[in-house]
């Protein structure tokens, strides 16, 4: 048996970090703590977010909230609920945004203003990285 | 009265106009498009100021005004030099016949600015520079309309407005959030017009996932095309669309008052020759007359594929024949590409041809016109398209907000029929093959994600 040379330790340092990139932290969506609501489907959260419709179950009004274009948990987030890439999801907003039938959900730079802002609005719905999970806000999705 | 000669007989200038079906100068088709344009300008500026000062007393909302944007530059390549291949009767040029390469064809830039003054209170205006039926690119407003949101599921448009007939009607010139390079010609040709002055209201009802919406709009429009000018009047139009999840299906019934300048001239000439060019004249005269579309569509699109398909049948009751269009299309998400496979069919449902005036049966010197009558109204009748396609394509998101695709197109035309080619050459003749070859980049910008 021969010992890996240099290249191949290269290569699977590559690889590793590699592994480590693509296992991204899992996101979820998540409302305030002060809303009422406990639990929704993924198809719920979904056409919340796509702007199929515009109240929660309950009929109170939705408030969806996106994290920056081109982000991880953006990426993410859309891929889990809607099984759609970043791309389709920007060929969908287009094609409302040019009817002028509606606008795409207003959006916050990264998971600690998303969380501010879920926590202080009993209307909204966001999505964070599970790990910032804390109190104030309540996992759905 | 001065008179020309021509083969066959002597005909008025008036007359020769009239068989040819030869457009209005295009001094007066000008100056009658700009007066359009800049009565359609000073409306959209009055209702925004209107709505501005509206906006004024609210102060709740935090972005009012959107500037954004959308475009295609794209290159068709045809295999039939005699005609060309364009995407209506609104482009002057195509593939083929004018340029082997055509950039005219796909070619297309877009702005839109939208303002929302109060939650109830919006306002849009689009902008779109392509190729006119007179080959300037020349900007026509699309859209300019304000909308009044009466309840979040109800909502009022006047102004200018899309004609929602198709399953894409919103977003057949935004070509980044369409699957193909263009949507399949023989059905979106169906109906030329694009837009409605006037007044749309629509309706929202939910229950559970699924969700219907009623859209009615009512108006008139002026389109220019380079077979004429035509006055679209009393244009009705209702659709119902219901969403449930991945799945959309429509249906539209419209209809309308059409004129369209040359044919009228062409049929009020077949009235100069007694009760047998009466009744052809009352069956093929546009003007008047009120023509019908009915058509449903239906798309599924779980995310990882889509299947679409719309069938539309348009009734003209005139020399624009009857004709029944239909597609299905399917495609599979691969990462970044999406390669698709579309059949689509026209077929006309009225004759497309006429024998006409009973020559035999006329003195010698009026003969000769009925000859180049029934010629002029062959000619029309024999341009209905009769044709279906296979095209085979791939979209790749290639970075944000900009897509590139490639596209072959394979057109059979029915026999004898120029299909939906235009700018027929002398040496043209009907049926066989059209190959084509498309390349374009998609891109939008503005608006959404900045």
């Amino acid at each position: 048996m021969t010992m890996p040379g240099r290249a191949d330790l290269q290569l699977i340092a590559l690889a590793v970090l590699m592994t480590s990139v693509s296992s991204k932290a899992d996101v979820v969506a998540v409302v305030s703590s002060k809303s009422a609501i406990t639990a929704l489907s993924k198809s719920q959260v979904a056409d919340i977010f796509l702007g199929k419709v515009s109240r929660f179950p309950d009929g109170l009004l939705a408030v969806p909230i996106d994290q920056a274009a081109g982000s991880v948990e953006r990426n993410e987030f859309y891929t889990k609920v809607a099984d759609r890439s970043p791309a389709q999801i920007s060929a969908y907003w287009s094609k409302i945004l040019f009817t002028g039938r509606g606008k795409p959900p207003t959006e916050v730079s990264n998971d600690f203003e998303m969380k501010k802002r879920i926590a202080a609005n009993p209307s909204a719905i966001g999505y964070i990285n599970a790990e910032l999970v804390d109190g104030s806000v309540r996992v759905l999705y | 009265m001065q008179l020309i000669r021509r083969r066959g007989g002597i005909v008025t200038k008036r007359m020769w106009r009239e068989v040819r079906a030869i457009p209005t100068p295009p001094s007066q088709r000008i100056l009658a498009h700009l007066t359009r344009e800049t009565v359609t300008a000073i409306c959209a500026m009055t209702l925004w100021v209107v709505a501005a000062a509206a906006a004024a007393a609210d102060d709740s909302n935090e972005r009012m005004f959107m500037v954004g944007g959308f475009g295609t530059v794209g290159a068709v390549h045809s295999s039939e030099d005699r005609a060309d291949f364009t995407t209506g009767i609104s482009e002057a040029t195509g593939a083929g016949y004018t340029n082997q390469w055509s950039a005219a064809v796909d070619s297309l830039l877009g702005l839109q600015v939208t303002g929302t003054f109060t939650n109830q209170l919006s306002a849009v205006v689009q902008v779109i520079s392509e190729q006119n039926y007179d080959n300037t690119y020349t900007p026509h407003i699309e859209w300019a309309n304000v909308k009044l949101q009466v309840t979040p599921d109800a909502s009022i448009r006047v102004g200018r407005i899309v004609l929602p007939i198709f399953l894409l009607s919103d977003s057949r010139k935004v070509q980044y959030a369409n699957p193909w390079v263009r949507p399949p010609v023989e059905f979106y040709t169906l109906i030329p017009v694009t837009n409605s002055d006037g007044i749309d209201a629509s309706y929202k009802l939910h229950s559970g996932r699924l969700t219907q919406s009623f859209v009615g709009t009512y108006g008139t429009s002026r389109p220019d095309f380079t077979s004429g000018n035509a006055n679209v009047r009393r244009q009705l139009s209702i659709s119902d669309t219901v969403e449930f999840g991945p799945a959309t299906i429509r249906g539209t019934f419209q209809q309308a008052v059409l004129a369209i300048d040359t044919l009228d001239s062409l049929t009020d000439a077949f009235r100069q020759f007694g009760p047998a060019g009466v009744a052809l004249a009352d069956k093929y005269q546009v003007k008047g007359k009120v023509t019908k579309f009915a058509g449903v569509g239906a798309v599924i699109d779980p995310g990882a594929w889509f299947l679409m398909g719309e069938w539309g049948k348009a009734e003209y009751h005139s020399v624009l024949a009857t004709k029944t269009a239909w597609y299905l299309s399917g495609g599979y998400r691969l990462a970044e590409i999406t390669p698709y496979l579309t059949y689509a069919d026209v077929k006309a449902n009225s004759s497309t041809s006429d024998p006409g005036l009973d020559i035999s049966a006329l003195p010698a010197n009026l003969a000769g016109r009925a000859v180049g009558l029934n010629a002029a109204l062959n000619g029309i009748l024999g341009s209905t398209p009769v044709q279906h396609t296979i095209s085979v394509g791939a979209r790749w998101d290639f970075m944000r907000d900009t897509d590139f695709k490639l596209q072959y197109d394979r057109i059979e035309l029915g026999a004898g029929s120029p299909g939906t080619l235009s700018n027929l050459q002398p040496s043209f003749r009907g049926g066989g093959c059209v190959n084509l070859v498309s390349i374009t980049i998609d891109f939008v910008f503005g608006g959404y994600g900045v």
